[in-house]
């Protein structure tokens, strides 16, 4: 069975960018969030595999939602993928529980290397 | 407004459009402007914060911005759709990503707001007495884009 995955990115174009990088390496796009609230009532509901979150966004920023879901779901695998890419920013994502830290724009080679360390099963 | 803030943003312009699009664009002389106006079509602004404070305009015209488009899409953009405004909006977004982790080297903490876009002609814009920096990016084959820098 597919791993599903959680996109969340405010940017439409973001969204379809990993959905078609993810899909035609076999994995399932079981929801798409705009925001980090978003994001972590998505997580709630759908229980996905793996998520791909960003930063900056609206209504609540993707440090905060990441918080939120590893508070929810302490196993949760959370991968940030962002243009803030500071080191401030990897760190505290990093030491929130990110399993990794993705900085756009990014070749679809790194997405691809990074989902599948995270679902290697 | 110095050249420390507004090196990373010119760094960071010509390395992230070379990236998306493939293409090494040619960098213009910078200039000022004590208001900013522009009269391209379309514009990103994006806000930022912190220990440098103002906005980041990219502007560009819609040829231009279909051309920008239909590379990042990787299909022909023959009209300016949600997806393509959004391929633009990123565009500023990672650019004045990249802009704050250069800037960060020098110790300064930033942040920035998600983008707005902004569409029409003629637009009249005003940072009031806040000075602007234009860089002026050509992209071969394709036009102008610009981005100005208001930093308080």
């Amino acid at each position: 069975m597919a791993k599903r995955i959680l996109i969340t990115d405010d940017a439409l174009f973001m969204r379809v960018t990993l959905k078609n990088i993810l899909t035609q390496n076999g994995y399932e796009i079981c929801g798409e969030a705009a925001n980090g609230k978003e994001s972590l009532d998505k997580y709630k509901e759908l229980k996905p595999d793996l998520v791909t979150m960003d930063i900056t966004m609206p209504e609540m920023d993707g440090i905060t939602a990441l918080k939120e879901i590893k508070a929810f779901d302490p196993n949760a695998k959370v991968i940030m993928c962002t243009a803030m890419g500071q080191k401030n920013m990897v760190i505290e994502a990093v030491q929130a529980g990110a399993k990794d830290f993705i900085v756009k724009p990014f070749e679809p080679d790194r997405v691809i290397q990074a989902v599948g360390k995270q679902l290697a099963s | 407004m110095n050249v420390k803030i507004i090196n990373p943003f010119v760094e960071a312009s010509m390395a992230v459009v070379q990236t998306v699009i493939n293409v090494k664009p040619k960098l213009g002389k910078l200039s000022t402007r004590s208001e900013v106006f522009t009269s391209q079509s379309i514009n990103v602004m994006i806000g930022l914060t912190g220990d440098a404070q103002g906005v980041i305009l990219f502007s560009l015209g819609d040829e231009v911005a279909k051309h920008i488009t239909s590379t990042m899409l990787g299909q022909e953009i023959k009209e300016f759709d949600q997806l393509a405004l959004s391929a633009i909006a990123e565009l500023g977004n990672m650019i004045s990503g990249q802009s704050l982790m250069i800037l960060s080297k020098s110790g300064a903490k930033c942040d920035i707001t998600p983008p707005t876009v902004i569409q029409g002609k003629d637009i009249r814009a005003s940072t009031l007495d806040v000075p602007s920096v234009v860089i002026p990016l050509t992209i071969e084959d394709i036009g102008l884009y610009e981005i100005t820098v208001s930093i308080k």
